[in-house]
């Protein structure tokens, strides 16, 4: 299947250019998408996709396979593998940079194809599964593109706006919010922001009241249950303990170290929960955090609002196909067949 | 198949339930009588972590007279739907558009609340209430909430509920007696989905229409009033030909799927179709 988008941002063909090549910034655009790590040009991570009661997740790897830049071409090829099926997905990405003066042009062309359940839903529904997720990458990624200049059109700045919500959660500091264009277009500013502000936010981290780490709801009341309101609380016990209480699995202990650590705090190392100001300085993970949660904030935070709906059809498209699978199946059965008994004749 | 591990509860009254689906988060899901979501859970399509049974919630099941309107339960299967006298009396449209869903098996467990709440274009109910002015009637922790038809679809499979929202009925308001009404399906096999559905309800007074409302089944993501076809019936004469010139513009403005039973462009030919037939036999013409 084919897509393809185009649009134009108002920032200069050079500036577009760096930021397609940043996948920490490319990647957050893909509705629904988690960067797991980067190794040069191979990326690894997962997409999630979310229709009413219906979600898929596929994890794989992306990588660059072209990168032209006097031409202002780029290619990236994705391929990646149902987490609890047999299915698998894959997409050529191609952008296109046209230069414009002080505007780019970009166009972007997807080849996708989906095998396994989903593709059982019909030619139509993944058109437009695929169309709409791709639309919506299309234009957070102009919205990313036109952040530089901080000069963004009306959605463009919506899209800022979200990026940039993610960040006082990481530093605790909303200087990092009115840094405006330039700190939410470096993450790396957030760091370079200093052990200060990093230890500002340990202390108010561990104030953070469990209700706002965005946890299960279910896990949120256990917690609250053994009287633990604070991330602080949290972080003072073992992942043994976590899981002794009633209705805490392993995953929502992974979910509680995976949130803790964004606020730099860690399960089992009680001392975070009061920790002065030098200490927390001193300590090159606290000071490192800024950086690495502001990607994954801002990921998460595309996660949750992306694809919830959307987009794939559901059962009665899935049911409707399979009286054609069987058919086909049985097409090939029979096929198989004869091709059997001619080679016995 | 067999579905992926959940947890489940049933709860023996409302409040209890909408407290469940709240402390189940994201990853709970209400059930009913599982026609949509067990096939889900079986393909293994859905993960919730838990499942809220509404099965021991006697108090959402039947048909409530309330003067202007009927209150009809969630929990109210179709069978009940097609065999119920005050459904039959005041809305009769809707005994008639749920004996056409699916077969008897499905229509003895489904029930309206789950058909309406799984937002399924290709669903035949939630057109007809579309076309009805109904008004859903939901439950949830901040207190009962109520919300028009006309925006309670919102997309496949999402309506407007929020995640700790329990459907607990439908208002429909009561149609009066020189209301006509039909809904016609289009099928491949007699337990299908709807490739097309026309909900119809024509007013019609001294050989006229006076009045029409049109609603149709997976013409989109969400179901639709055909209101260009509405606007053009009113006050043309109860004739086929008439009906069919006012259906002509039953398509307009309308995104149907394409899929295996047919191109966009098909389906609004049959639209069109279906709403001339479904507008005479509403008006008696």
């Amino acid at each position: 299947m084919e897509l393809e988008h185009s649009f134009t941002v108002p920032v200069p063909k050079n500036r577009a250019w760096d930021v397609l090549l940043d996948v920490e910034r490319v990647a957050p655009c893909m509705p629904g998408a988690t960067l797991d790590s980067v190794d040069g040009d191979e990326i690894h991570g997962r997409i999630k996709v979310k229709v009413g009661p219906i979600n898929m997740t596929y994890a794989g790897t992306a990588r660059f396979i072209e990168k032209d830049a006097e031409a202002g071409i780029v290619t990236l090829e994705a391929t990646g593998k149902e987490t609890r099926g047999a299915g698998t997905a894959s997409a050529s990405v191609r952008s296109i940079l046209e230069d414009r003066g002080e505007e780019t042009h970009v166009t972007v062309r997807t080849t996708l194809n989906v095998t396994g359940k989903p593709a059982q839903f019909g030619r139509g529904v993944l058109n437009e599964v695929g169309g709409r997720l791709l639309g919506i990458f299309a234009n957070n990624l102009a919205a990313t593109l036109a952040e530089p200049d901080g000069v963004g059109s009306g959605p463009s700045q919506a899209g800022t706006a979200q990026a940039a919500t993610a960040e006082p959660d990481a530093t605790g500091s909303p200087e990092s919010v009115s840094a405006g264009a330039d700190g939410a277009s470096t993450p790396a500013a957030g760091a370079e922001g200093g052990p200060n502000r990093a230890a500002a936010s340990a202390t108010a981290a561990s104030e953070t009241p469990v209700d706002d780490l965005k946890l299960p709801a279910r896990a949120v009341s256990s917690l609250q249950r053994e009287n633990i309101t604070t991330a602080g609380q949290l972080a003072a016990k073992t992942e043994d303990e976590l899981l002794a209480i009633d209705g805490i699995g392993p995953a929502t202990v992974v979910d509680i170290s995976a949130t803790l650590a964004d606020l730099g705090l860690e399960l089992g190392r009680p001392t975070a929960a009061t920790p002065t100001p030098t200490e927390a300085a001193a300590s090159p993970a606290a000071a490192a955090t800024p950086h690495t949660s502001t990607a994954r904030e801002a990921a998460h935070q595309f996660e949750d609002d992306a694809i919830n709906l959307l987009k794939v059809a559901g059962m009665p498209v899935l049911k409707r196909a399979i009286p054609v699978i069987a058919a086909l199946t049985a097409a090939l059965l029979l096929g198989l067949r004869r091709r059997v008994r001619r080679r016995r004749t | 198949m067999i579905p992926a591990k959940f947890d489940y509860v049933k709860p023996g009254t409302i409040d209890e339930a909408v407290r469940a689906l709240a402390d189940g988060g994201d990853d709970a899901k209400v059930i009913a009588g599982g026609q949509s979501l067990l096939p889900l859970l079986r393909l293994r399509l859905a993960y919730p972590d838990l499942l809220v049974d509404l099965g021991g919630l006697v108090e959402l099941r039947g048909v409530t007279d309330t003067g202007d309107s009927l209150v009809i339960g969630a929990r109210t299967t179709h069978y009940q739907l097609v065999h119920d006298p005050l459904v039959a009396e005041h809305c009769g449209i809707l005994a008639q558009a749920a004996g056409t869903v699916a077969d008897p098996a499905v229509r003895h467990r489904g029930t309206l609340g789950g058909s309406l709440a799984h937002g399924d274009p290709a669903g035949d109910l939630p057109a007809v209430t579309l076309a009805l002015d109904a008004t859903m009637i939901a439950r949830g922790p901040g207190g009962e909430r109520r919300i028009p038809a006309a925006s309670f679809f919102v997309d496949y499979l999402t309506t407007a509920l929020y995640p700790g929202e329990i459907l607990t009925g439908v208002q429909v308001p009561k149609l009066g007696g020189d209301w006509g009404y039909r809904y016609e399906k289009f099928h491949r096999t007699a337990q299908a989905w709807a490739i097309v559905g026309v909900a119809a309800l024509a007013r019609r007074s001294n050989g006229h229409v006076t009045e029409a409302r049109v609603g149709l089944t997976n013409m989109g993501s969400v179901p639709v009033r055909a209101s260009a076809a509405e606007a053009a019936v009113a006050g043309a004469e109860a004739t086929r030909e008439a009906l069919n010139a006012a259906a002509a513009s039953a398509a307009d403005g309308t995104e149907p799927p394409a899929d295996l039973h047919g191109a966009p462009d098909y389906r609004r030919h049959l639209a069109r179709v279906l709403t001339g037939r479904a507008l005479a036999a509403a008006a008696g013409a």
